[in-house]
């Protein structure tokens, strides 16, 4: 199926002299868990900002499955299947938990002027039924009621208890996985997380990769940039490792993690190395 | 004149723009607070200037140092100690400090208007001789022209080094990069911010000073002035003072160079008013040309959830006593809005405000409580909302047949929403700061170039208005604004409940985090825009036939930052809150002198560092303190488990707060109080479940209560029978 595969062809990012991307290729596939690694300065935050549409690529392509999105919008990406998190979680800290999620889950349909109109929900499905199967059959509507989307979420995240709490008032770890739920209820195709795992201890990141692997298990692709290499070669299924702008290495974890190139940078790189070193003897 | 002249006659505004432009960097760079109150304390110490030269009769040099050496600096260092240190101290956003420069002007601007009353004066006394010299041949420059340019390249160059060579300007930048990490390393970070005040203040006050004599003396009319000469610092980005100072000079000669061309028709009649108004048209220009300005700090100036306390009303099922208590609240102020039927014409033909001020207040809940935007113009949208409903009234606009007054007011309404939709276009990538003078210099350009001009503005008529052939009485036409205004509100219900609600919300709190999960940011601030222009023009339309004709003053650009402030000091996310403050500024505006209102809003505005949410936050803060208080009063707090607890009154049953003395047991006044406590502090009281904790024993008062309601549950219980039992009724039963 070759909706929902995220694919970048020859992205090329310059900021005056330096490339910041140079020519990057990269496909992540829907139901595996894509990992993007490179010290600092390698170019995966621009990477990352050039696939959600923050920033526009000087060159290249982003595809969607067959379609085009290089000149989309973030909230369209969004709207069509490429759902992002941040480094640092943006809830909008004034709403609860439950509205938050609602948030994500309602708007995959624009149509606001029935809201202003003050249609109900129920009263516009009931007006324009014909019009919402049609978007329905176009893969556009929400797949279940919004609600019981949320519900669902709420509950296999156990984020029940805290559905009421207004967001502003979590601690970090809590933000990171209302974020995540946030993002699941947008009902992704691909999901692209930057540094998930930062500001969560040990016992919050075993969670949050258990997490990560029963998302992909129901067919969601995941695209994780993370610092914590020890978080991305134990969860994922293939990796793109970057240095100055470029893939020097892609393939499977294994793989990766025995190129020359990725070592010797690794190596340079004293945390960094360590990390790679224990992930490597384990 | 030649044209050497005329950019002769051009250097010397061109310098005060420049002194201008330098106070407000000054004050930027050393505390990151744009002063918008720098206008009004221009104003404020050019009067002090008149008074003690005209009026006690000082020497001029006397009174020019107590002014500029005393006062003004005095000022600056006031507003540091008492305002801006604490926002800084609590690490505030710069739209908080925003909102707190403009209650600064609006309060200076009550001051001066209670002290000195808002007629003008033409004695403004001029520093420098009335003299000029001879530079070369026939060409003469004026003295005051000279000493203000040098002033400037002095200025320029001193703070220059300053800033670039001194252990002081190193003190500066590592301040506003961090406050209490400067603090830390030693670095005397109150006394650096004071000395940037101090200066920025002075700059102030010197503009002032040297404007005053150059134009008639108005409170507003000055203050305006200053205003437009931010055109200056947008063109610097907020950083780079040389480009600030040739910006305007180069403005003021140009403008001045204007004055040698004369055209015919309207293009003739553009170029006039372009000799006066280049500055603001310029401000406007830039803003929009200006990709980015550099501002300090984070840049999320545009942070104004900081003002709004309330997130989006809750999406489940709403518990009865809360759902009473909104309905008693609604009702009660529905009450309060129809009392004005009652009084005496006059006082009826004064509250015709009301309900017109209230309109466009709700306009900028829409745009700036609910979708996060700041927006300085909205005087702007309601002035065209007047205009083009007179217009349309008296069959001049386009070519269009007269239409009836109120049908008119609606479309001329509908037509001022499409402005608010090109206005909005800006808003897609400007936040905070930018947003702010972009959409004040909308205001003032519409102003100057329509409200002002006698082309669009003179002959207008106001015939009574009729509907359907019955000529409207003045109470009808009270009613009838009161139907808009429940228009108005139920628009702005709908734009906070449900989906589109939630969506506006995630906007205002998160732009970012709304478009990641498919959010329609752009549209739905241009929808908030959109519908906010609409909504403010119908006030607008609403307000010229409350006062009887259309004047440029009611809807000056001044008058977007009054209103601004007053929506932000009563809750900016609060349709209850604009409405009284619509109420609040026209009650003080007949009672009171004129520029009270203005005075109260400015210190409310001041006391907003107290009370985030603005009044109506702080106001039911207030409330459940009360009711809190008033349950304390019931159960000894001393004997109470830690919150939340459950309420088992061992001694006379069971009486669950949730049951038994709630509205529905008929205790009037005690029961909505108590719902507003549970509401708020107590909503985690479980309802009934589990009543196993540690009994709390109750006070004397509150056993008095228990007994008179267990008096009275009995009482009723004897006179209702066979009605189903009620929870509390049973627990009466079990204690018989």
């Amino acid at each position: 199926m070759s909706r929902g595969v995220l694919q970048a062809v020859g992205l090329v990012r310059r900021y005056g002299g330096l490339t910041a991307v140079d020519h990057v290729d990269l496909v992540a596939p829907p139901g595996m868990i894509t990992g993007l690694i490179g010290p600092n300065g390698a170019g995966k935050s621009t990477l990352f900002s050039l696939l959600t549409g923050v920033e526009q690529p000087d060159e290249g392509q982003v595809m969607l499955g067959t379609t085009d999105i290089t000149q989309m919008r973030p909230d369209i990406r969004s709207r069509r299947g490429l759902v992002q998190t941040f480094q640092v979680p943006s809830l909008f800290p004034t709403l609860t938990v439950a509205d938050n999620l609602l948030v994500g889950a309602e708007n995959r349909r624009r149509d606001y002027a029935g809201g202003l109109l003050g249609l109900s929900a129920q009263g516009r499905s009931r007006i324009s039924r014909t019009a919402e199967r049609a978007l329905e059959r176009l893969g556009l509507a929400p797949k279940g009621p919004v609600t019981q989307i949320v519900e669902d979420v709420l509950n296999s995240l156990g984020l029940s208890d805290v559905r009421d709490t207004i967001a502003g008032t979590l601690p970090t770890g809590a933000l990171r996985l209302v974020e995540f739920a946030r993002a699941l209820c947008a009902q992704p195709d691909i999901l692209l997380l930057d540094e998930p795992a930062s500001g969560l201890d040990a016992a919050e990141t075993a969670k949050l990769s258990e997490l990560l692997r029963s998302t992909a298990a129901d067919g969601v692709g995941i695209l994780i940039v993370d610092h914590d290499v020890d978080l991305v070669f134990s969860v994922v299924d293939q990796v793109y490792a970057m240095v100055g702008g470029r893939v020097v290495a892609a393939g499977d974890p294994e793989t990766v993690r025995n190129d020359p190139t990725v070592r010797s940078v690794y190596l340079a790189q004293a945390p960094l190395a360590a990390a790679g070193q224990s992930g490597e003897t384990r | 004149m030649t044209s050497v002249d005329l950019a002769l006659a051009g250097i010397s505004l061109g310098a005060i723009a420049a002194l201008s432009g330098i106070g407000l960097l000054v004050t930027y760079r050393t505390n990151g607070v744009l002063n918008l109150a720098q206008g009004g304390i221009a104003t404020l110490i050019a009067y002090a200037f008149r008074e003690m030269v005209v009026e006690w009769n000082l020497p001029k040099w006397l009174a020019a140092i107590i002014a500029l050496a005393v006062l003004s600096p005095g000022v600056g260092l006031l507003l540091e100690r008492f305002v801006f240190r604490p926002l800084a101290r609590r690490r505030a956003s710069a739209a908080e400090s925003l909102v707190a420069s403009l209650g600064v002007l609006v309060l200076i601007l009550g001051i001066v208007a209670g002290i000195w009353g808002l007629g003008s004066r033409s004695d403004a006394p001029s520093i420098f001789p009335n003299s000029s010299v001879r530079l070369f041949g026939e060409t003469r420059i004026g003295v005051d022209a000279l000493a203000e340019l040098l002033m400037v390249v002095v200025f320029t160059i001193v703070i220059g080094l300053i800033a670039a060579r001194t252990a002081f300007g190193r003190q500066i930048r590592a301040v506003v990069d961090d406050r209490q990490l400067a603090e830390l390393s030693g670095v005397p970070a109150d006394r650096v911010a004071a000395a940037g005040w101090a200066a920025g203040t002075t700059m102030a006050g010197l503009t002032g000073v040297l404007l005053a004599p150059r134009f008639q003396l108005t409170p507003y009319g000055l203050t305006l002035l200053v205003l437009e000469t931010f055109a200056v610092v947008v063109a610097a980005r907020l950083a780079s003072m040389p480009v600030a100072v040739l910006t305007a000079l180069g403005i003021a000669i140009l403008q001045s160079e204007l004055k040698q061309f004369t055209l015919d028709g309207n293009a003739g009649q553009i170029l006039t008013v372009l000799q006066s108004n280049l500055f603001i048209v310029a401000l406007l220009v830039l803003l929009l040309a200006v990709p980015k300005l550099r501002e300090l700090g984070s840049g999320d100036s545009g942070a104004t959830a900081s003002f709004s306390s309330r997130g989006a009303p809750p999406s489940g099922r709403v518990s009865g006593a809360r759902f009473r208590q909104d309905y008693l609240g609604k009702l009660g102020g529905f009450a309060l809005l129809l009392a004005p039927l009652t009084f005496a014409p006059s006082d009826l033909r004064s509250a015709f405000m009301v309900p017109a001020l209230g309109l466009i207040f709700l306009s900028m809940v829409i745009v700036t409580g609910y979708s996060g935007q700041l927006s300085l113009g909205v005087a702007g949208f309601a002035g065209l909302g007047a205009l083009l409903s007179l217009k349309l009234a008296n069959g001049n606009l386009f070519g269009l047949p007269a239409i009836p007054g109120i049908w008119s007011m609606f479309l001329g309404a509908l037509l001022v929403a499409p402005v608010g939709l090109i206005t909005g276009y800006p808003a897609i990538r400007r936040r905070g700061l930018t947003l702010a003078l972009t959409t004040f210099a909308v205001g003032a350009v519409v102003s100057r170039f329509v409200f002002e001009q006698p082309t669009f503005a003179n002959g207008l008529y106001l015939d009574p208005l009729t509907l359907f052939g019955w000529e409207l009485s003045e109470k009808a036409y009270y009613v009838f604004e009161l139907v808009c205004l429940g228009i108005g509100l139920l628009v702005v219900r709908n734009l906070h409940h449900g989906r589109l609600g939630r969506a506006l919300l995630a906007v205002r709190d998160d732009s970012s985090g709304a478009a990641a999960v498919g959010v329609d940011v752009r549209n739905l601030k241009l929808l908030a825009f959109t519908v906010s222009a609409g909504v403010a023009g119908l006030g607008g339309a609403l307000l010229v036939h409350s006062s009887y004709s259309f004047s440029a003053d009611d809807f000056a650009p001044l008058q977007s930052l009054l209103w601004f402030t007053a929506v932000v000091v009563f809750g900016a996310d609060s349709a209850a809150g604009a409405i009284m403050a619509a109420a609040f500024i026209v009650t003080i505006d007949v009672l009171a002198p004129a520029g009270s209102s203005t005075l109260a809003i400015g210190i409310l505005a001041l006391a907003l560092g107290w009370m985030p949410g603005g009044l109506a936050s702080a106001v039911r803060g207030m409330l459940r303190l009360f009711a809190q208080h008033l349950a304390d009063s019931f159960v000894d707090p001393n004997q109470r488990a830690p919150r939340p607890v459950p309420v088992r009154i061992s001694a006379v049953g069971h009486l669950p707060a949730t049951t038994g003395i709630t509205g529905a047991s008929g205790i009037p006044g005690v029961g909505a109080t108590l719902g507003a406590a549970r509401a708020g502090h107590y909503s985690q009281w479980p309802l009934g479940a589990q009543r196993t904790a540690a009994d709390p024993r109750l006070t004397p008062f509150g056993a008095e209560l228990v007994t008179m309601v267990q008096q009275y549950a009995a009482h009723r219980q004897h006179a209702v029978v066979g009605q189903r039992a009620a929870p509390s009724q049973v627990s009466q039963e079990e204690t018989r």
